[in-house]
């Protein structure tokens, strides 16, 4: 089968896909790791916590195990699937139990490469190919929950360099009190402990450190507090001194949270200058805004693992369709423009995916917007109620399930129209709703509600029939005149993508395309030897 | 209201201050709305706190009047239109002079017919003057003229009657120069004349006004002349011998001037009046007033100076009775306009059934209806649309089809089907409830302003084109961005920007990409109009305003050095384009309207070739207009015998679409820019060339086309018109050329030590420029600053960023949130 495949289906990633759109920590992580390039079993066997890694799986009593690395340290796989069984067959079987049923049997490690949607995730279809029992996740993580598979994290340390860590510290907070948040990258996050001691032998009284839990949802994500109390504490009087780069979602999330975000950058500066979070912020209102008046709205499913994704992408359906508004539900792993591009009735996408994952940077590629759950929600509120405070949220984990508290409103709507009779000289047909203004062009978009016109086209068909049951029973057979400009319906469901098809593009297949160009009268060309033509009538020498 | 025949809509336009609202008032006074003593300061048309307060118009505001011709006899004046009976309905809108608001002079003439020209007899035609006056012609509308503030003339310059009467025509002569100039074959000649009684001089202040013939149906009694012959004497070079009694067009006789008919016979008597009345001589006052047969009250007698000047003029020569007059005789019914304005004024066939409809204003046939703007109630947040019955008759609960200004008939975009709750009859700042409104009125409606952004056209007729929007003389090209202090406020925030954005005719409200809400105006008075509207009214809420910007739009300076090469994602598809400079002209002309994707390919090929030196094939295969598909970029195929070129045309659309809306350098919507497509090579599956490769490609090889092609930007910039007296005129170039103002044209005004610069000003550098020029000179120069054209930023290299133009560029970036770096070619040019 698959070496009849020689090229690669249309619609998977490109090959050069996976170097062009490298987000920027994993890059930075390439980068930390090209200048140590060859490194001795040691430093590999620390950065890669083989002896706590076999110990778990021992633990576990795990026969099939995945390991999944990004992309920047595929070259390292196979030196770890060696060094790891070797550890493994070293180890003695830990728990009783399972040592008697199970000890006959080595253990398997199978390699996870090009992951399907991103590598902060672990990826779990690909670990069920392989019939895994756990995999083991390498480099940095996004530490979602996942919905079947057993995980051990594997977050390979980095190095960091103390003595310019506390310079840069004292640089920046030179008040001994200031109220400072210690937080790390997940794979800077050892520091964390060792620099807080260091500071407060410094001075520093007021510091708090943060470990890592797995809860994408607390009030830093994925970090708890370390204080007897961590509810007591007001973040908003917190600075934070983050060290390394965080991803953008997160660094989006921070930002309205803390009174102010300090990042340690732990490799030299590149080129480009990432705006500041409140500039980007301010950009992801512009693309909420644009998804308020969009009729058509796709929802990309980015994850097959991250927990409850299928309630989610339900209650999102849900949501769309209260807004009247149409959804069309598309999986194509990882993203790219041209994959999104194919859906040029689309208005917007939303995507449902883990919380670092889900926030598209440099979204300008991309020919429609592509948004987040939360700012779904946001856009979807009504112009009298939605509230932009700078309060950003990434992930599915936000996404509440759905509540209809439409009903009372559309109810309120329709009794509104009511009342008015027909007076000679009326144009048939029901009354419109009323457009949208559009607060991103300001102007009055009349398609931003297309589903909501379905019970209207239903009530439409039951009035001729009430009135033919007077007249003479309606008969199915009779020729109606069906309107010209009525939306396009597949099996009686009004479909917004089949009229984009029908009304917004102009190719519609071989004929369509020909030119009628004027008939002219034949005339008579030329015609004889060379010696002397004849043209026309005359003749020529 | 049911004659059409007797019915005239008119609006009063003029520049600033000349005394449109002053003038208005007198007609309210005749009309019983307000008190006569109260005309002339009470400015009842400025209904708004902010208007009284300035002493500016800003809306516009319409009331119907009831007219009667004094005597059947003057009916016969009425020449080339029937009317039935002396009872006149007249509809009268006053309309703002300041040039910030000319949008609501163009929504005022859209549904009037005739207009009353307001020119001061000192200030002469100013800018704003010429302005609406051409608006008025391009939209076929008849005017008249009245020379306000005579009074002014006689008792600040104490001119004599020659000189006023060289000043009067010399005034009259530039109003038909600029007439003459926009000469209108369907409308015939419009020129004022005196002497045909299309000319009245008054004074709104004192309520006093007089067209020749009024004077010559006095005199005409007198000579035993017949009035007509009359009122040709009364004006130009006639003179009255009266040593011989005979008239004559010899100025002089046995060696001594003789005195002007119009000197001798009108200004006399009220120069008499002002001599007596200004130097207290009682007893030749009561004389005079004997002889004019006018009678005062005891009361009114014994005023003295000014209150008696005035109640003596307008006892004399009441301001009301001679407009009315004037517009009656001379202002065209809604049936004779609407013969000529039709064309002019439906955007479909002249031979279908609303355009006949509209032609006969018949109000049996089916509903057309401009919608011209809105006009907010007292019920906070609704609307009246306010707009003109231009064919059949609207009625309460009549359900009409609301046609925005993007409907095409057929289609169902921008289409509305709705039922009018109430029809209205505008009085001012009150409203009068009325059944119906037959075709030839202007109406208020109630119940459809949802529906409706601004504009828009209402009928019952399904096959119904729409009327033609309105094109307004001034662009929303200054910004500022607002953002509330308390984010939870921003519901009411959103709200107001949408009550805003319908209040005007003009203003724009939209959000950057950068997320900020932006409100765009004429100029800055505009500007800090609509947001004080929106602090304190339609939002309610504290708002934090930016400082104003400027929108830029991102052009090329020459054509593409090299022909662009793209390729899709999958390496399969090859776009060649190149980009070029397009004539300024042709843009204006889009902008304008005039060439639109709409048009008959044929045809707009023709004007292509034939006024822009266009290829005629090159003409026909223009594929598209953009940013939103009638913006002044076009796409011209110029491939030659490409398989599955029609296949991809939509997706190389999209991505032009998307591509000229944001351009490379700053996200800024691109202007003025030609693309070639050169050449295509496509895959041969349907599949490797869909939208999903083609769109995002289209975009990155017109990004490269117009990198190549020396970008550049644009920048908006004003006309601006300065009156300033000439010891000031220093004053006024230094702060003009600190920022880069550029000085065309300068004249002195006839007559006047008045000098009128005309120069050009960079938007960006006008903030603030009044105040500098009130500094400049002592508060002696008058500046009218109105947009009038795009023009390359100078100053370097758009790619290089330590230019200014390029400093500009990062600026832009930075502000949007945008990458800093200004993107380079091989971001978006592939290699073969």
């Amino acid at each position: 089968m698959a070496s009849e495949l020689s090229a690669a289906p249309a619609l998977s990633t490109p090959a050069e896909h996976l170097f062009e759109h490298v987000d920027p920590v994993a890059l930075a992580a390439k980068r930390s790791e090209a200048h140590s390039k060859r490194r001795s079993d040691d430093e590999l066997r620390a950065i890669y916590e083989i002896a706590r890694t076999a110990r778990e799986i021992k633990n576990g009593g795990w026969k099939r195990i995945a390991l999944q690395f990004p992309d920047s340290m595929l070259g390292d796989a196979p030196w770890a699937v060696q060094a790891l069984s070797a550890e493994l067959a070293s180890l003695p079987a830990a728990s009783t139990e399972a040592a008697s049923t199970t000890a006959a049997k080595p253990e398997r490690i199978y390699i996870l490469a090009d992951t399907s949607y991103s590598s902060c995730c672990v990826d779990e279809i690909a670990a069920e190919h392989a019939d895994a029992d756990v995999v083991v996740h390498y480099g940095r993580s996004c530490l979602s929950p996942t919905s079947r598979l057993a995980v051990i994290y594997v977050f390979t340390q980095h190095t960091l360099d103390h003595a310019a860590a506390l310079d840069t510290f004292t640089d920046e907070f030179p008040a001994r009190d200031s109220s400072v948040v210690l937080m790390a990258d997940v794979t800077y996050q050892d520091h964390v402990a060792t620099l807080l001691a260091e500071l407060q032998t410094r001075g520093y009284t007021n510091l708090l450190a943060t470990s890592i839990i797995h809860d994408p949802t607390g009030r830093i994500p994925n970090r708890a507090i370390a204080t007897d109390d961590p509810s007591a504490v007001n973040l908003q009087d917190y600075s934070v001194f983050h060290i390394s780069t965080p991803p953008t979602a997160l660094l989006l999330a921070l930002s309205s949270r803390v009174k102010s975000l300090f990042i340690l950058p732990t490799v030299p500066a590149t080129s480009s200058s990432t705006p500041a979070a409140h500039r980007m912020l301010g950009r992801r209102y512009a693309r909420v805004l644009s998804l308020a008046t969009a009729g058509i709205i796709g929802i990309l499913v980015n994850t097959l693992s991250v927990a409850n994704y299928l309630a989610s992408i339900d209650s999102i359906r849900q949501q769309i369709a209260a807004a009247g508004k149409k959804s069309y539900t598309v999986v194509v792993g990882k993203l790219n423009p041209a994959k999104l591009a194919n859906f040029a009735e689309i208005d917007g996408w939303v995507i449902v995916g883990c919380w670092e994952s889900s926030l598209v940077e440099d979204d300008s590629m991309f020919y429609k917007p592509v948004i987040t759950p939360f700012e779904l929600d946001v856009a979807l509120h009504s112009d009298e109620t939605r509230v932009w405070t700078g309060e950003w949220w990434g992930g599915i984990e936000g996404v509440k399930p759905f509540v209809e508290k439409e009903k009372a409103e559309g109810e309120e709507k329709n009794g509104e129209g009511e009342g008015e009779n027909g007076i000679e000289g009326d144009i048939s047909g029901e009354e419109s709703e009323p457009p949208q203004f559009d607060l991103r062009t300001g102007k009055l978009v009349s398609h931003s509600r297309p589903m909501r016109r379905i019970p209207k086209t239903a009530a439409e068909g039951d009035a001729p029939a009430a009135v033919g049951e007077v007249a003479a029973a309606p008969n199915s057979s009779t020729l109606a005149l069906r309107p010209k400009a009525e939306l396009a319906t597949v099996n009686g469901v009004v479909s917004p993508g089949a009229e984009y098809l029908r009304s917004q593009r102009t190719w519609q297949g071989l004929g369509s395309d020909f030119v009628e160009e004027d008939a002219t009268a034949i005339e008579e060309g030329r015609s004889g030897v060379a010696r002397g033509y004849t043209v026309g009538a005359s003749e020529r020498t | 209201m049911d004659k059409p025949t007797n019915v005239r809509n008119m609006s009063v336009i003029a520049h600033v201050d000349h005394g449109k609202s002053t003038l208005t008032d007198s007609l309210l006074a005749k009309a019983g709305i307000i008190s006569s003593g109260k005309a002339g300061d009470a400015r009842s048309m400025d209904t708004r706190a902010d208007e009284q307060e300035r002493g500016i118009t800003i809306k516009s505001t319409a009331i119907s009047l009831y007219g009667t011709l004094p005597n059947e006899e003057d009916l016969k004046d009425i020449v080339g239109q029937a009317s039935n009976g002396v009872d006149f309905l007249i509809n009268l809108i006053d309309s703002p002079g300041h040039v910030d608001f000319s949008s609501e002079v163009t929504a005022a003439l859209r549904v009037t017919d005739g207009a009353l020209v307001v020119v001061d007899t000192v200030e002469g035609v100013c800018v704003q003057t010429e302005t609406v006056l051409r608006q008025a012609l391009g939209e076929r509308i008849k005017p008249v003229v009245i020379i306000n503030k005579v009074d002014r003339a006689l008792l600040e310059l104490q001119v004599s009657k020659e000189d006023l009467y060289q000043s009067f025509s010399r005034t009259i002569e530039s109003v038909n120069v600029v007439i003459s100039t926009y000469f209108d074959k369907a409308l015939g000649d419009v020129q004022v004349y005196p002497d045909k009684g299309t000319v009245a001089f008054g004074s709104g202040l004192h309520g006093w006004a007089f067209t020749i013939r009024q004077f010559a149906m006095r005199y005409a009694k007198k000579f035993g002349v017949d009035r007509n012959k009359m009122m040709e004497r009364l004006w130009g070079d006639n003179y009255f011998n009266p040593k011989t009694k005979k008239w004559t067009k010899n100025g002089s006789y046995e060696g001594k001037q003789l005195e002007r008919a119009f000197n001798s016979f009108i200004l006399d008597p009220i120069f008499k009046i002002f001599a007596a009345v200004m130097n207290f001589k009682k007893d030749e006052v009561a004389t005079l007033l004997e002889k004019l047969e006018l009678k005062l009250s005891a009361e009114d007698r014994d005023k003295e100076g000014k209150a008696l000047l005035k109640i003596v003029m307008k006892t004399f020569l009441p301001a009301a009775d001679c407009l009315l007059e004037m517009m009656i005789l001379h202002l065209p019914s809604p049936v004779t306009a609407q013969k000529y304005r039709v064309e002019s004024l439906y955007e479909g066939p002249l031979d279908d059934e609303a355009a006949i409809s509209i032609r006969d204003c018949n109000p049996n046939g089916p509903l057309m209806l401009y919608v011209s703007k809105m006009v907010p109630t007292s019920d906070k947040g609704r609307f009246y649309a306010f707009g003109r019955v231009f064919s059949g008759t609207v009625r309460s609960g009549l359900k009409v089809r609301i046609q925005g200004p993007n409907y095409t008939p057929g289609k169902k975009e921008d289409l509305f089907i709705k039922a009018i709750q109430r029809t209205v009859l505008m009085m001012g700042g009150k409203v009068d409830p009325i059944d119906d409104m037959p075709a030839g009125n202007i109406v208020g409606l109630v119940g459809i302003d949802q529906f409706l952004l601004k504009s828009g056209t209402l009928t019952t007729s399904e096959t119904a084109h729409n009327l033609k929007v309105m094109k307004f003389s001034v662009s929303p090209v200054v910004q500022r961005s607002v953002q509330c202090k308390n984010p939870q406020d921003l519901p009411k925030l959103v709200e107001g920007l949408k009550r805003l954005s319908k209040s005007d005719p003009c203003v724009l409200t939209m959000s950057n990409e950068s997320g900020e809400h932006v409100v765009c105006g004429a100029g800055e008075l505009h500007l800090e109009i609509c947001l004080n509207d929106l602090e304190n009214d339609h939002a309610g809420v504290p708002l934090i305003i930016s400082d104003p910007v400027v929108g830029f739009r991102e052009t090329v300076s020459a054509t593409s050095s090299i022909t662009a090469l793209s390729k899709s994602p999958n390496k399969h598809n090859r776009l060649y384009m190149i980009a070029e400079p397009m004539d300024e002209e042709l843009a204006k002309t889009i902008e304008a309207g005039k060439i639109s994707p709409r048009d008959d390919i044929k045809a707009r090929a023709r004007i292509l070739a034939d006024d822009f030196g266009w290829d005629v094939t090159d003409a026909r295969k223009i594929w598209a207009f953009g940013p939103d598909t009638n913006g002044a970029n076009l796409l011209v195929d110029q491939t030659k015998a490409v398989q599955y070129l029609s296949e991809i045309k939509d997706s190389v659309v999209s991505g032009f679409q998307w591509a000229t809306r944001e351009g490379p350098l700053g996200e800024e919507p691109m202007r003025a820019v030609r693309f070639n497509i050169m050449d295509v090579t496509l895959h041969a599956d349907a599949i490797h060339r869909g939208g999903g490769q083609l769109i995002p490609t289209a975009r990155r090889v017109l990004y490269a086309a117009t990198l190549l092609a020396e970008p550049a930007l644009l920048e908006p910039v004003f006309l601006v018109e300065i009156q300033v007296p000439e010891q000031a005129m220093g004053g006024v170039y230094g702060v003009l050329t600190r920022r880069r103002g550029h000085v065309f044209a300068e004249e002195q005004r006839p007559g006047t030590p008045l000098f009128t610069i005309k120069a050009y000003l960079p938007v960006m550098e006008s903030f603030g420029f009044n105040a500098d020029l009130r500094q400049g000179t002592s508060g002696q120069a008058f500046p009218t600053l109105v947009f009038d054209h795009w023009q390359i930023l100078p100053g370097g290299s758009a790619l290089d960023a330590t230019s200014k133009v390029g400093a500009i560029v990062l600026q832009t970036r930075k502000r949007k949130g945008l990458k800093v770096e200004i993107p380079t070619v091989d971001q978006y040019y592939d290699k073969l």
